[in-house]
């Protein structure tokens, strides 16, 4: 807000008496030049501090962002999550919308889907390093409801991810990861030598972001 | 089906509310951005002083005759200035005599004294003079000490913005009738002017009789504006609500009555009567 400039003195009776009955402006207003909302400027209504704009932009675009989330995460909570991202950085940084190069729906699920396929790659990291460390020490003590409940929705956002994949390589992540099986348990369910299952599951590890890079270009 | 349309789904019942409280932790309502530097008032009044001079200087003897503003040439109009000063000079010091004089008749003599002076010697005399206001508000001014001029008393800082307000209100008529292009102040001194502005609407709402209560969402975007709630209007009935949203700029010609509401682009909702009358308040600010 503007730096206070003091208390205005506002009481004037001269004023009082001199005031008109009617105000003539406010009854001609047909003229004016009264223009429909935009993207732009909602936009510039939101750098303003106007959080009315902010309503407005969830009313009319929540479902789309909240959506986009969604259909990449597969997982209500994670979506909220990326959702409430979503737009607190709008309000945050309106600025960084372009109106011209494209509409504002397009920017937020497009920064959705980022932001889910971001999250998706993070829990994907997070649980091949809890995968190693689980084969390199011994087994501990059982973890706390807490950590239970983080880990079952990292598992469904992993699960999420990997449905994407294509099926021969979806089939040895799952059985890597899922049922905590071997290369040589992967390799012998699979059919196929315990090279060939180590190899597998590496590339589908990196073909995993790719498949999502490429869904994400595929939608902007 | 395109992809949006497939991605659209109702959010679950809170979503709304999360996103507004984690929203507005990371930023207050009303706060805009890029914020501005603050700067002081007597600070404003300096750079308005200091453009006014810049466009004076390089003026050719022409320009200084050309029409500008009621009866006066550009020479009038910076000698209706130099009047202003002091008067200015006379509400500090407390002098009752121009509390409540007329703007201009208080002021008119001293435009009249530039006819047939060398156009250097109104400028210098001019610079001289809101030189003069400068020294007496940083060397003795309390900026919420109460200045009463021309029948309009407020504190002295907000009594500086509105004179940087005039400033910019001139250097704009001059720039005018010169066929120069307009200016635009700088954002930290429209932030002042903004705020003084939508702190004195009410004040305008008095003078244009809008019928009232009215509760006024005013939101002024681009760099120096912002947001603000305005109650205007005393007892009465449930308040209307309108919500206004124009460039701060605009808005700012409109409240030195240099524009009409009819050059703005403006979107508002709520009852447009209201809205319009509440710029015809905005406008009703100025005092030429």
């Amino acid at each position: 807000m503007p730096a206070t400039l003091g208390r205005v003195w506002l009481e004037d009776p001269a004023l009082e008496r001199s005031a008109p009955a009617r105000c003539p402006v406010a009854e001609n207003h047909a003229k004016f030049p009264w223009v429909e909302p935009t993207d732009a400027l909602l936009t510039a209504r939101l750098a303003a501090g106007d959080d009315f704009a902010l309503a407005e932009a969830f009313d009319r675009l929540g479902p789309a962002v909240y959506g986009a989330a969604l259909r990449v995460l597969g997982e209500w909570a994670a979506a909220q999550d990326v959702a409430q991202d979503v737009f607190v950085e709008l309000w945050a940084h309106p600025d960084r919308y372009d109106p011209g190069a494209g509409s504002l729906r397009t920017y937020l699920t497009v920064l959705a889907r980022h932001r889910a396929v971001d999250l998706v790659r993070s829990e994907l990291r997070r649980i091949a390093r809890q995968e190693r460390n689980h084969r390199l020490t011994p087994p501990q003590e059982l973890r706390s409801p807490g950590d239970e409940v983080a880990a079952a929705e990292a598992a469904g956002v992993v699960r999420a991810a990997v449905r994407l994949l294509p099926d021969s390589q979806r089939q040895v992540v799952e059985l890597a990861y899922f049922r905590g099986m071997s290369y040589r348990e992967v390799a012998q369910a699979v059919g196929i030598p315990e090279g060939t299952a180590k190899s597998r599951l590496r590339l589908a590890l990196a073909k995993l972001e790719s498949v999502l890079d490429r869904q994400l270009l595929e939608l902007s | 089906m395109t992809a949006g349309q497939r991605d659209h789904v109702v959010p679950p019942a809170g979503l709304r509310e999360r996103v507004m409280a984690a929203s507005l932790m990371a930023r207050p309502a009303g706060r805009a951005i890029p914020e501005v530097p603050a700067i002081s008032p007597v600070e404003a009044f300096s750079r308005a002083a200091d453009a006014f001079y810049g466009l004076l200087c390089t003026l050719d003897e022409p320009d200084w005759h050309r029409h500008v503003l009621r009866d006066l040439d550009v020479q009038g109009l910076v000698g209706h200035l130099i009047g202003v000063e002091d008067d200015m000079a006379r509400a500090m010091a407390g002098d009752p005599g121009v509390a409540q004089a007329d703007h201009v008749a208080s002021t008119q003599p001293a435009a009249e004294r530039q006819a047939g002076r060398p156009a250097a010697a109104t400028r210098a005399d001019w610079r001289q003079a809101a030189d003069r206001t400068l020294e007496t508000v940083r060397e003795t001014g309390d900026l919420a000490a109460t200045v009463t001029l021309w029948g309009i008393p407020l504190p002295l800082g907000a009594m500086l913005v509105g004179r940087a307000f005039e400033l910019w209100s001139h250097e704009n008529d001059i720039r005018r009738a010169a066929g120069r292009p307009a200016s635009v102040p700088d954002a930290p001194t429209l932030a002042l002017m903004t705020g003084l502005a939508t702190s004195l609407l009410p004040f305008g709402a008095i003078k244009t009789g809008l019928p009232g209560p009215v509760n006024v969402r005013l939101v002024l975007t681009g760099p120096g504006g912002g947001t603000w709630d305005i109650a205007i209007g005393g007892d009465g009935p449930e308040p209307a609500s309108v919500a206004i949203v124009t460039d701060v700029v605009g808005f700012c010609r409109l409240a030195a009555n240099r524009a009409t509401p009819a050059d703005l682009d403006l979107y508002v909702t709520g009852d447009r009567g209201q809205a319009a009358g509440v710029l015809a308040a905005t406008a009703a600010l100025a005092l030429d």
